[in-house]
């Protein structure tokens, strides 16, 4: 009697069945050691008053008017494995030295970048930051999306009263634009190898 | 008005071209066999059992209400629209269209039969599909679906107001 | 340069070729079964169809010497084709492994092959005289995801692999009773069964697609997804290597590479066409595409796509017919091997890729 009710017991909750349990076995490949993908020698951990430091003197550069070297410091410095604030600060840096440079400037200082040392792997941290950027203002709004999810109900069902589409967002989408217009200069000068790294690189800004 | 449609058709074109350079580059999809079950050959991407064969997701966004996330991994990509959606008749519109396509799956070959959570539409698009059709054209076959996507819900939009117009005259006729 | 020498077989992917040592014979591995193609005039007849596996042969190899065709399959297995004057003979190989079988080359030696596998381990096979049948060893650690591609080192013993974490590897298979003591190289000088004799990753990692040792054995190169072609120079046993060049292109990963004497490398890949990469110990970089595009012998086909561009603007609306892509390879170049060689340098090579084309090129 009391084998049948414990037995009934456990199965009132299925909790059970949905126990991964390839998850509990030590050998099984969905425990890979995704660490073993990053390079062994680990760049020191990016704190918060490392990127307020270089965010200074980034600006300081964008004031001289030196946003080459701006750029270059931002890139040459990227802020891997750092906690989730340094390195939205770091992404908040990149955008802006982005922003202040002119669209005819990109693809001539982009090459410069690219031709001088290692500057191959500075155009991968770029458009690492860059689909960073693009992901991180969508999730942010997207989180509580403008456009209701629930439906209110409404007599007629063809309110005119919401927003005319473009007009709203209308920061979002010149911050989006300019991502988009770097990501596609950066494209032209390091090509499509660039988008494979950024998708098979386990270090990330 | 027109200012602002061509500021619109303005940012479409980097959005998609940067929608087409990401695809390209993600399509690089080779035949792979499962790790965890013998004998079985499953898209890694819908599986997610071995971490190291999939790659960072990208999201490509033109504004908060329009981006595309692109999921790969090694024998599969999974990609997911937001479609533009700037009103409760939009809304409407979109569900209704993308419910539409979705009932029809098995003829579209690519299109996955849900959309992931925060997107109006996916594909899922494997190996055995880039071994069957040009990778170019898979491509193309997006974008323009991106491209023609926004243009039949502001056509339907506009035939649906017209119609409700009409009505509504209609209505209002016995009080002339 | 001659044109290259191309050859439509069928409309599938060819996983895995390899040619008979006299070039008579062409075997690819099509879906379940292994085709094998034997040159009447100027085109390839199938002579001849190996059926034994039951799921997509992912790879075959034919021994020079003995003719014995080896091939592996997702079905976990691997058959070694016996010529006989009755037609091939399988032999099934105790590989011992729980997952799909991914590729497989015979040792320069022809005395042992190793199997790559998805269960995250390589077979090394050779055969028991006393039981009359295959058997194999397992190189097991310190590999953590899929191995897809193995290359042997001219000494047989020593085994270069790629797998799915991102790691090249150098393995010693040394096999007592198969395998004479080898003498001693820069990667190693005892060299017991499962040594590690080095393990390099690029930093933006990358599942590895291809490994080759150059033709001296004195360098490593492979190709990772992440679009680079790394070529390793090891100084001495157990030392860090004396040099570790990456090379990361502009271009699309590359699935396949060969070393041309030890001064290039000619890969190939996902662009659908092969690329040079020239250099030495002091570093490398690409020197350019191998295909050259619009060359003489199109002239035919150029014909053919301006009635298609007519035809094409007559039903679709549409000016430009770009469904045919510029290069001969019309998707993802799988695989290339040497096809004819004088000495280190390579003079031909053959390519097969995802669009069932066989392209033999010279250098």
């Amino acid at each position: 009697m009391s084998i049948i009710r414990e037995h009934t017991q456990a199965t009132l909750s299925d909790a059970w069945r949905t126990i991964d349990i390839d998850a509990l076995e030590e050998d099984s490949p969905a425990n890979f050691d995704t660490a073993t993908l990053r390079p062994a020698q680990q760049q020191p951990e990016v704190s918060e008053a490392d990127v307020r430091q270089l965010q200074a003197q980034v600006r300081q550069l964008l004031r001289g008017g030196d946003a080459e070297g701006a750029l270059r410091g931002c890139l040459e410095a990227p802020a891997y494995g750092g906690s989730e604030l340094a390195r939205d600060a770091a992404l908040h840096t990149v955008i802006e030295v982005l922003q202040s440079i002119k669209a005819s400037d990109m693809t001539p200082m982009l090459r410069r970048i690219y031709g001088g040392a290692g500057g191959s792997e500075c155009l991968d941290v770029l458009m690492k930051y860059i689909y960073k950027g693009m992901a991180a203002t969508s999730s942010a709004t997207g989180g509580a999306p403008r456009t209701p999810t629930r439906m209110t109900p409404q007599p007629t069902g063809f309110s005119q009263i919401g927003p005319r589409p473009g007009a709203s967002g209308e920061s979002t989408g010149a911050a989006m634009s300019v991502l988009l217009s770097w990501h596609e200069k950066v494209v032209e000068v390091a090509g499509l190898g660039c988008i494979g790294r950024v998708m098979t690189d386990w270090r990330k800004v | 008005m027109v200012s602002l449609d061509q500021r619109a058709s303005q940012s479409l074109r980097p959005y998609l071209q940067a929608v087409r350079s990401s695809l390209t580059a993600a399509l690089c999809l080779s035949n792979f066999a499962s790790q965890t079950a013998e004998r079985h050959n499953v898209p890694e991407v819908e599986a997610r059992t071995s971490p190291e064969v999939l790659l960072t997701p990208l999201t490509i966004a033109r504004n908060e209400n329009e981006r595309v996330l692109i999921e790969p991994s090694i024998n599969s990509i999974r990609i997911s629209i937001k479609i533009k959606q700037a009103d409760e008749i939009e809304h409407i519109l979109v569900h209704k269209f993308t419910r539409f396509l979705t009932q029809r799956a098995e003829s579209f070959f690519i299109l996955r039969r849900k959309p992931i959570k925060g997107y109006d539409i996916s594909f899922l698009i494997t190996n055995f599909h880039t071994e069957e059709m040009l990778k170019h054209k898979l491509v193309d076959f997006i974008i323009q679906f991106m491209e023609e996507v926004d243009k039949e819900i502001s056509e339907m939009k506009l035939f649906l107001n017209a119609r409700a117009r009409f009505v509504a005259e209609s209505f209002l006729i016995p009080f002339d | 340069m001659t044109a290259p020498e191309v050859h439509h077989l069928f409309h599938n992917p060819i996983a895995d070729h390899s040619f008979s040592a006299d070039h008579k014979t062409l075997a690819v591995a099509r879906n379940t079964t292994v085709e094998l193609y034997s040159k009447v005039g100027n085109a390839f007849k199938l002579k001849d169809e190996l059926k034994g596996h039951d799921k997509t042969v992912t790879s075959i190899d034919i021994a020079p010497n003995s003719g014995r065709i080896v091939s592996c399959s997702q079905d976990r297995n691997a058959l070694v084709w016996e010529p006989t004057p009755q037609g091939y003979k399988p032999t099934l190989v105790l590989l011992r492994i729980n997952r799909a079988a991914t590729f497989v080359r015979w040792s320069p030696s022809e005395t042992k092959f190793a199997v790559g596998s998805g269960d995250r381990l390589i077979a090394v096979c050779y055969f028991e005289e006393e039981n009359d049948w295959w058997v194999s060893k397992h190189l097991k650690k310190p590999i953590r995801s899929t191995v897809t591609t193995v290359a042997w080192h001219p000494n047989s013993v020593l085994l270069a692999a790629g797998s799915t974490d991102a790691h090249a590897r150098v393995f010693s298979s040394f096999i007592k009773g198969v395998d004479a003591r080898p003498e001693p190289t820069a990667w190693g000088e005892r060299l017991p069964f499962n040594t590690v004799c080095g393990e390099y990753m690029n930093n933006s990692a990358g599942w590895v697609h291809s490994v080759a040792f150059s033709p001296s054995g004195d360098a490593l190169a492979f190709a990772a997804h992440d679009s680079s072609i790394t070529v390793v120079y090891p100084s001495a046993p157990e030392q860090p290597p004396k040099a570790v060049i990456s090379i990361n292109t502009q271009l699309l990963p590359f699935m396949s590479l060969i070393w041309n004497g030890e001064a290039e490398i000619i890969a190939a890949g996902y662009d659908c066409e092969a690329f040079r990469f020239a250099g030495g110990v002091d570093g490398w970089q690409l020197s350019g595409a191998v295909e050259t595009k619009g060359r003489p012998g199109l002239g035919d086909q150029r014909e053919e796509s301006a009635l298609n561009m007519f035809r094409q603007m007559d039903l679709k609306g549409k000016a430009k017919d770009d469904t045919q892509l510029k290069t001969v390879h019309q998707n993802t170049i799988t695989m290339i091997r040497p096809f004819e060689t004088s000495g280190d340098a390579v003079k031909k090579f053959s390519s097969t890729g995802v669009d069932g084309r066989i392209v033999i090129w010279t250098v």
